[in-house]
């Protein structure tokens, strides 16, 4: 009798431990079963029958079979069919490279008063070298017509150049270049028809380059979305959706969605269910507000974590990142010659013509509140140079119901501000009269300041900047997104900056461990209590 | 005498300063941008025969300096080029105009080559 009494006891207490560790297991890891995630039904429900189409072939369209001798030409040959299409990308913002659609309005944009930390200003499209990126013909800004062919030609033929070469061969008397002339025409003939709506490449050959190379500015932008894997990017992967960047940056009379300081991203929060035209620009649109299987903790994150916080767990996956970039160190000659020092990755750590920079790969994001917004600093906001100026940071904090916590890439460094004024400054860079060619600082700044009609009083010093860039690109797939662990912990969380939410494992409060063990301890014993309790008053029935 | 000496000493050191200050600065005096094309022939010419894979040509003016490049078409070493048949057939005259278009190209020229 006694040994039976202590078997059945030991049972009961090892059912009961069972029971306890299976109930907290269920908590902690989401419910498996064969039934697909909601997001993911969503979502494929949304880019179902993605394929493009067209009903015209350009090679048979007569107005581009003809001898074009300048890229103005082109852009006539275009228009005589698509009759709006320059109008409407003349108050698109990749076109005035300003915020507003108000041209006298400069506070925010390329052309206006913004700055980063990297080439720092466009100084008003004075600075030729960023030129190159601007939707023109040989560079000639707001001035020049209109080169369609940035964007919607998928030949990779350097137009510019070859129209360049076109001339100077036409012009000259040696037989010789007349042949080459014609081969150079019969090319352009060739690559002008290969019209496309725009692909990674087109997109990426200015935003993978942006701030003077490869991967330089975004981190989660570079070369190697051009063909990614899917490891790299779930919607991009050439093996998984090969989605184009329009797949999601949709587009309205050449105003292409996501410039999301003046276009929070919060106003397009919403699901293709709600509305179903509205821009396909955030995770939600297509995964929806609950994206994870039914019984999974992790939807009961998303109304305070952002999706890429989790499933963008690094950056600059496969080509490094620029991390900090140094303008007081710029200006050092050897023999009176700039220089160039490389370093890891083979990436430069010195330019005499800019500075010096650091590199860095597989980043971990820093995480902020982000309601969709960023505050700038441009060159005519008063800064205090004791303080790191934020020139670019995200605005959001718990109270903010639209605020999530999102992953940044934060460029740091150190660039020119006026020591009177207290204000960032603009130094004209490239050409003639620019610091590259000068490096005579001072003068550059006086220059590139007067190009956007902003005062300098002479004297300039170096302050320590940060700008942030959201990491939105580079999701990768399910099984690597974060675990738990990276963010409840105790130690190193990743949400460690994160300080204005109680975050479970990370953090410790007596009164609530308390009332947790006391929860946990009586509810254990309550069981334990009652199962004994049934079992001594049982008065030795056994049915 | 001593006057005349000087003249005449000053004039030659103007001569060949000026002379040498003309030549390192100008390099080679081919037509660089005929060169471009010439050079950009010579691979579609060896893709054709399928030597190589692609026509794109594997060096590019902004890969060496001008000293390295000048090196290079002074001593006719032409290896790194691959498609050796194919340069063998090219005139003094067209390797004097890739020549410019890689020396006035080059990484350390005031116009480096970019795939801009």
């Amino acid at each position: 009798m006694k040994t039976w009494c202590y078997k059945k006891l030991c049972l009961a207490l090892i059912t009961l431990s069972a029971l306890f560790c299976f109930s907290q297991t269920s908590i902690a890891t989401p419910f498996k079963n064969n039934e697909e995630a909601l997001g993911r039904k969503l979502a494929k429900q949304a880019v179902k029958g993605s394929e493009r189409w067209s009903t015209t072939d350009h090679k048979k369209i007569h107005a581009l079979n003809q001898n074009f001798t300048s890229g103005e030409d082109i852009t006539e040959a275009c228009l005589s069919c698509h009759s709006e299409a320059a109008t409407q990308f003349h108050k698109s913002i990749h076109w005035t490279w300003l915020a507003s659609g108000d041209k006298s309005d400069l506070r925010y944009g390329k052309a206006g008063f913004s700055v980063n930390n990297f080439c720092i200003s466009g100084n008003a499209m004075k600075d030729k070298g960023c030129l190159s990126c601007h939707t023109s013909w040989n560079n000639k800004g707001v001035k020049g017509e209109v080169n369609c062919l940035k964007c919607h030609n998928s030949s990779g033929f350097n137009f510019n150049e070859a129209f360049t070469d076109l001339k100077a061969f036409l012009e000259d008397d040696d037989p010789e270049t007349k042949e080459m002339a014609k081969e150079i025409q019969q090319e352009i003939k060739q690559a002008v028809t290969s019209v496309t709506f725009p692909t990674r490449k087109n997109c990426g050959d200015c935003h993978f380059t942006g701030g003077g190379g490869d991967g330089v500015k975004h981190g989660d932008l570079d070369t190697s979305l051009t063909k990614p894997n899917r490891m790299l990017d779930v919607h991009m992967g050439i093996d998984g959706k090969n989605f184009s960047c329009t797949r999601c940056h949709t587009t309205v009379d050449h105003n292409i969605a996501g410039r999301i300081y003046t276009n929070p991203a919060v106003e397009t929060r919403k699901s293709l269910i709600e509305d179903d035209l509205a821009p396909k620009i955030t995770c939600v649109s297509c995964h929806s507000s609950e994206p994870h299987k039914n019984d999974s903790k992790m939807n009961d994150h998303t109304d305070v974590v952002s999706c890429q916080a989790c499933h963008i767990p690094k950056f600059a996956r496969v080509n490094p990142t620029k991390m900090w970039w140094d303008w007081s160190k710029a200006g050092k000659l050897k023999e009176g010659k700039p220089y160039v020092e490389k370093g890891p990755f083979g990436k430069p750590v010195y330019k005499s013509i800019k500075g010096e920079f650091k590199w860095e790969k597989n980043v971990i994001p820093e995480y902020f509140w982000f309601n969709g917004s960023l505050t700038s600093t441009t060159a005519d906001d008063i800064i205090d140079p004791e303080q790191i100026v934020k020139v670019s940071h995200p605005v959001g904090d718990r109270t903010d119901p639209e605020a999530r916590i999102f992953p940044f890439k934060m460029h740091r460094g150190k660039q020119p501000y006026d020591k009177v004024h207290k204000k960032l400054l603009a130094p004209l860079l490239s050409g003639k009269h620019g610091f590259w060619t000068t490096f005579d600082m001072n003068n550059a700044i006086e220059i590139g300041n007067k190009t956007l009609g902003l005062p300098y009083s002479g004297e300039f010093d170096y302050v320590e900047t940060t700008y942030a860039f959201p990491i939105t690109h580079m999701v990768a797939p399910k099984e690597n997104a974060l675990s738990c662990k990276e963010c409840h912990i105790r130690q190193n969380s990743r949400l460690a900056a994160i300080t204005s939410l109680y975050l479970p494992g990370r953090d410790k409060s007596g009164l609530m461990d308390t009332i947790g063990w006391f929860s946990v301890f009586g509810a254990l014993a309550g069981v334990l209590l009652h199962g004994l309790g049934r079992f001594f008053t049982r008065n030795g029935k056994e049915n | 005498m001593f006057k005349k000496s000087m003249v005449v000493l000053i004039s030659l050191i103007f001569t060949i300063v000026s002379f040498s200050v003309v030549f390192s600065s100008e390099g080679p005096a081919g037509n660089d941008r005929k060169g471009k094309y010439t050079y950009r022939k010579v691979y579609k010419a060896c893709a054709e025969t399928g030597e190589i894979e692609s026509a794109t040509p594997k060096l590019s003016p902004a890969d060496k300096t001008m000293e390295q490049w000048k090196t290079i078409f002074e001593a006719k070493t032409f290896e790194e080029f691959g498609c050796k048949d194919n340069w063998a057939a090219i005139s003094d005259s067209d390797i004097l105009d890739i020549y410019s278009y890689f020396y006035h190209h080059a990484s350390d020229s005031p116009t480096p080559a970019t795939c801009k």
